[in-house]
């Protein structure tokens, strides 16, 4: 007998807030679909549905357009705490 | 006629007067073109996530305006020639649900605007006040409390 299944199961957190568009200015609502680098997360960690990891996945880039999120870290110019500019 | 929501970023070098004098700039077109400025949303100097023509700082500011399709060619081109700007993203709100959200967008960005105005009414009384209200947004509540303070006294002075 394979081992159990341990996870949670998942679910879209923006259906359960009702969440009917996400402003790439507001970086709190989308740091969740964020990794430690600032890449998109995919949705099969992160549990969103469909509608809402589009919705995420314009805010981010649009956010990247506009310097309010990194395209990439990488370790030429290291940052301390990464996550320390969304506030 | 279309809603849009323009960001653009200033160059950290200039002065005070110097950033003023362009936001009023990118204003001006948009007048020219008769569109219709319904907010507008300082987001102040913030550091920017990646180097920006060797800038690390940027100064964001926010335009809300209802404007039709050809006055964004005429904008953009604008910021484009503009050695000032470093950045700008123009977005475009169509949907029923994108046109709810850039009301509220437009209602919040108002109202802070009415605070900041709020604060430049009380110049005349303390020197201090618009100093703090421009460096961050952290310190806004305190400003929003000083205005709330010296408003009383403003209208005293003028009766």
């Amino acid at each position: 007998m394979a081992e159990r299944r341990k996870f949670k199961k998942k679910y879209c957190k923006y259906c359960e807030a009702k969440v009917s568009y996400i402003d790439y200015k507001d970086l709190a609502q989308f740091k969740f679909s964020l990794s430690e680098r600032f890449k998109i997360m995919p949705r099969r960690l992160t549990g969103n549905c469909k509608k809402h990891q589009e919705m995420v996945t314009i805010a981010i880039k649009r956010a990247r357009q506009t310097a309010l999120i990194p395209y990439i870290v990488d370790r030429k110019n290291v940052v301390e705490n990464p996550f320390e500019m969304i506030k | 006629m279309n809603c849009y929501e323009t960001l653009f970023v200033v160059k950290p070098t200039l002065t005070e007067e110097e950033t003023t004098a362009q936001i009023e700039k990118v204003k001006a077109v948009l007048i020219k073109e008769n569109a219709e400025i319904l907010a507008t949303d300082d987001m102040g100097m913030r550091k920017l996530a990646y180097p920006v023509q060797k800038n690390n700082r940027g100064y964001y500011t926010i335009l809300f305006y209802k404007a039709s399709g050809e006055t964004i060619a005429e904008l953009e081109r604008n910021l484009k020639i503009n050695e000032e700007v470093i950045k700008f993203l123009t977005v475009k709100y169509t949907k029923t649900k994108e046109m709810t959200q850039f009301n509220k967008l437009v209602a919040a960005a108002s109202k802070k605007g009415e605070l900041a105005e709020a604060s430049v009414v009380e110049t005349p009384v303390a020197e201090e006040a618009p100093a703090t209200v421009e460096t961050t947004t952290e310190e806004a509540p305190t400003a929003v409390e000083t205005a709330s303070e010296e408003t009383p006294v403003a209208e005293k002075t003028e009766a």
